[in-house]
């Protein structure tokens, strides 16, 4: 009896989800929409998120595909209207139809970035991924490593242009959480890895040996960051076809990164 | 005789005072100074948590408490009101201001503390009203609508008493207002007067702004002021015009714009002003706190007001005339090379808002902000919170008013967060840096500096046994010796400090209050 009630939520919660899905769909979608929504996203959005919605001074990145505080277009309609407690997003007093197209229109960042996939073989990709070690890195879908970017959602974060740079030439543009560390202590140590947090007195880092430790700045000799990137060029390692097929088996990942 | 009486009299008010922290700046100089000597450099590493009261709300913490006999009063974001023993933290009871769903605060739901007259405290709110709550019962005696907040309008400073008198300003200057500071009767929230911020026809300034862009100037106040009785002058900073970034539709210098005004007390007449970022196109509020201090001046005994400015710049005024006296950066700034003998920025030409994107030092949030500096007479140094080596890269767009809506006319992109605390390895440790730095007002020069890895949103207090108290965003709350900046004593407790410091004597003891993420800790020495 007690597993029966205990099931019963369970089998009740994805159909509820998906009628309430159904029910709240952004009824405006179309261009006409998108274009209005652009408008409203300059005037009202893009002072704290940046002109290309890629993020500013005060607000993050929408044209990731993927949102801290909100799941589908209904949570961000919401956060739209109500604001995030805690933090410098106001709520927004624009009438629902405005609130709807900005929706459209920020979905339509990420979109634009998957829509420019690669003509390759996805399936013929997938071996390439497992073949060249990417997991020994790089962290997907709960599982691998993360030393690298997680690439459960890359194809709605970078189209195949995008991966093809990333691919050939990873320093190009590297984030500061992903530089390389490395320090020598007052007694000769020499430590190495990446940079997960800092503040006045300590580092805290993820060493080449996957372990999470922290770092007193008091016992360093001195300390450097390698911009470059710990990624290989794979210019050289990959075939044309391989990187094609690659690169399409990476478009395919949409899933939801942190 | 008599003179004797009176200045034991006055000694015996000042002790009071000292042992009680009765308005957001400590005193009406606004030194967030304390003359309590309990906590000294030798024994600063023996404080220890006394208690610690954790806020329901989720929104920012931005209060400076007011203590007032063993009881303190705080609010909670976004207009809460709480009376806690000032002993163990228990609350006394807790008044809750309901705001509708949508109100206009520009950057977080927020407020910064109450003003308190006899028995009544004095609180602003997201939606435009002045509220006066009775201190033993935390009933509500009256409410005064201010402005109608629909309009773009918020009220999140700390009013101001003065005589009989509750002043406050308001915040908006993303949405297009008009701002303005008013001053109301104590007794009944009465109008007595009304100052605004930008003038319309007809009135001295309003030449400044070029056609109509004066309708929707911006200026607001969303940080209390200063008072001096002997002159009976008002000081407030005024924020930024509107919009912020496209500066081409507001030709002109903007008065009263990122300016400070000198009100006379008694009837909200300008005395002077000083603008100290004519025709500001970067969102640099001359919203800091305007400290007083009579001191000597290039061989003369002067009334002073010292002010580090959101632009870079650390300035010395004479506070009678509005004179401007010494100006000097204090921070990495390549937007102007200097200023001229009248004080006005000399502009460095292209370093303004582009379409495409421009580089300027410092970036939006200046090289200090809102948070309290300290002046001590002990040492004769001003202390602040400065952002250096930090930039922004600045859009401007147009964009036209309406009603209601942001109107900022461009955007900002930079590595250091505005408003949030952030993991510090997600930015180049080259973008910026925060410091506590101690400035020499007679040379404006940096005595010494405690330089930390991230920036601060934390005010300062310092004490007449040479202790500086201020938090960060890193988590740190931390006691510095005041007059070398060595460090005596640091706690992480794992928030963002938003708020300043105060200190105070409860039961005899000296005690350190501070907001730090969603919790408000009390520190002293152990027993």
């Amino acid at each position: 009896m007690r597993r029966i009630l205990l099931l019963l939520p369970l089998c009740l919660s994805p159909i509820a989800a998906q009628h309430s899905d159904a029910d709240l769909k952004n009824p405006f979608q179309s261009a006409v929409d998108r274009t209005h929504g652009g408008a409203f996203f300059q005037s009202q959005c893009a002072s704290c998120h940046g002109i290309d919605g890629k993020g500013g001074a005060s607000g993050p990145n929408l044209a990731s595909g993927t949102f801290r505080h909100a799941s589908n277009d209904e949570g961000l309609f919401r956060l739209i209207t109500k604001g995030v407690p805690g933090t410098s997003m106001p709520g927004f007093s624009m009438n629902g139809r405005e609130i709807w197209q900005i929706v459209a229109y920020i979905r339509s960042l990420s979109a634009n970035r998957s829509s420019a996939n690669s003509t390759g073989n996805p399936q013929a990709g997938l071996q390439v991924f497992e073949s060249k070690g990417c997991l020994n890195c790089h962290w997907l879908n709960g599982a691998g490593a993360a030393r690298g970017l997680d690439l459960s959602a890359i194809g709605s974060r970078l189209n195949a242009a995008d991966l093809q740079v990333a691919l050939n030439d990873p320093s190009s543009e590297v984030a500061p959480e992903y530089w390389t560390w490395q320090a020598t202590t007052k007694v000769g140590t020499t430590l190495r890895g990446q940079r997960l947090n800092e503040d006045t007195f300590s580092l805290q880092i993820l060493d080449r040996a996957g372990r999470l430790r922290s770092v007193v700045k008091a016992e360093l000799q001195s300390q450097s960051l390698d911009h470059a990137s710990p990624m290989p060029s794979f210019r050289e390692t990959l075939s044309d076809a391989q990187r094609v097929d690659l690169i399409a088996y990476l478009t395919t990942l949409q899933g939801a990164a942190r | 005789m008599k003179g004797l009486l009176l200045f034991v009299l006055f000694g015996a008010v000042i002790r009071a005072q000292d042992a009680n922290w009765t308005t957001y700046h400590g005193n009406p100089a606004s030194h967030h100074h304390s003359s309590l000597t309990q906590i000294t450099p030798a024994n600063a590493a023996n404080l220890e948590l006394k208690w610690s009261f954790q806020a329901q709300s989720l929104e920012k913490f931005e209060v400076t408490p007011l203590i007032v006999d063993g009881v303190m009063y705080i609010t909670e974001a976004p207009n809460t009101v709480i009376a806690l023993d000032a002993a163990t933290g228990r609350e006394f009871w807790i008044y809750e201001h309901k705001n509708p769903d949508v109100t206009y605060p520009c950057c977080g739901k927020v407020n910064r503390g109450l003003a308190i007259h006899g028995n009544t405290l004095f609180m602003g709110t997201l939606d435009g009203k002045l509220l006066a709550i009775d201190a033993v019962t935390g009933q509500l005696r009256w409410q005064k609508m201010v402005v109608d907040f629909k309009q773009g309008y918020a009220l999140t400073h700390a009013p101001l008493i003065i005589k009989d008198k509750v002043l406050i300003g308001t915040a908006g200057g993303e949405l297009g207002i008009r701002g303005f500071l008013a001053a109301y009767n104590v007794a009944d929230g009465k109008e007595i007067w009304k100052f605004k911020t930008i003038p319309e026809p007809g009135e001295p300034g309003n030449e400044t702004w070029g056609g109509d862009s004066w309708k929707h100037g911006g200026g607001p106040i969303w940080l209390t002021g200063s008072y001096d009785p002997v002159l009976n002058l008002t000081y407030w900073g005024v924020g930024n015009p509107g919009p912020d970034w496209n500066a081409k539709v507001r030709p002109g210098d903007n008065l009263y714009t990122s300016s400070v005004i000198a009100l006379d007390a008694d009837s909200g007449k300008l005395k002077w002003h000083f603008q100290f970022t004519p025709h500001d196109e970067w969102d640099w509020d001359a919203v800091q706190t305007p400290v007083l201090v009579d001191r000597l001046f290039r061989g003369r005994m002067r009334p002073l007001m010292l002010w580090a400015n959101r632009n870079g710049f650390f300035y010395v005024l004479d506070r009678k005339t509005g004179e401007f006296l010494q100006g000097t950066p204090f921070v990495k700034l390549d937007w102007a090379t200097g200023l001229d003998d009248k004080g006005r920025p000399m502009r460095v030409p292209g370093k303004v808002p582009s379409p495409e994107g421009t580089v300027i030092f410092p970036g939006v949030q200046g090289g200090t902000n809102w948070f309290a500096p300290s002046y001590s007479p002990k040492t004769d140094l001003f202390y602040l919170n400065v952002w250096d080596d930090y930039s922004g890269i600045f859009f401007s767009w147009n964009q036209e008013f309406e009603l209601g809506k942001w109107y900022s006319g461009g955007g900002i992109k930079a590595a250091v967060q505005s408003t949030r605390r952030d993991r510090l390895a997600r930015r180049d440790p080259q973008s910026g840096y925060g410091a506590v730095r101690a400035l020499n007002p007679s040379t404006g020069a940096k005595v010494w500096e405690y330089k930390m890895a991230d920036v601060s949103d934390g005010g300062i207090v310092t004490t007449a046994s040479n202790v500086l108290f201020s938090g960060n965003r890193e988590g740190h709350f931390f006691a510095l010796d005041a007059t070398s900046g060595k460090l005596l004593w640091n706690v992480y407790l794992g928030g963002q400090t938003a708020a300043s410091p105060v200190t105070y004597l409860v039961n005899g003891k000296q005690r350190v209050t501070i907001a730090v993420g969603h919790t408000l800790y009390t520190f002293g020495l152990r027993n």
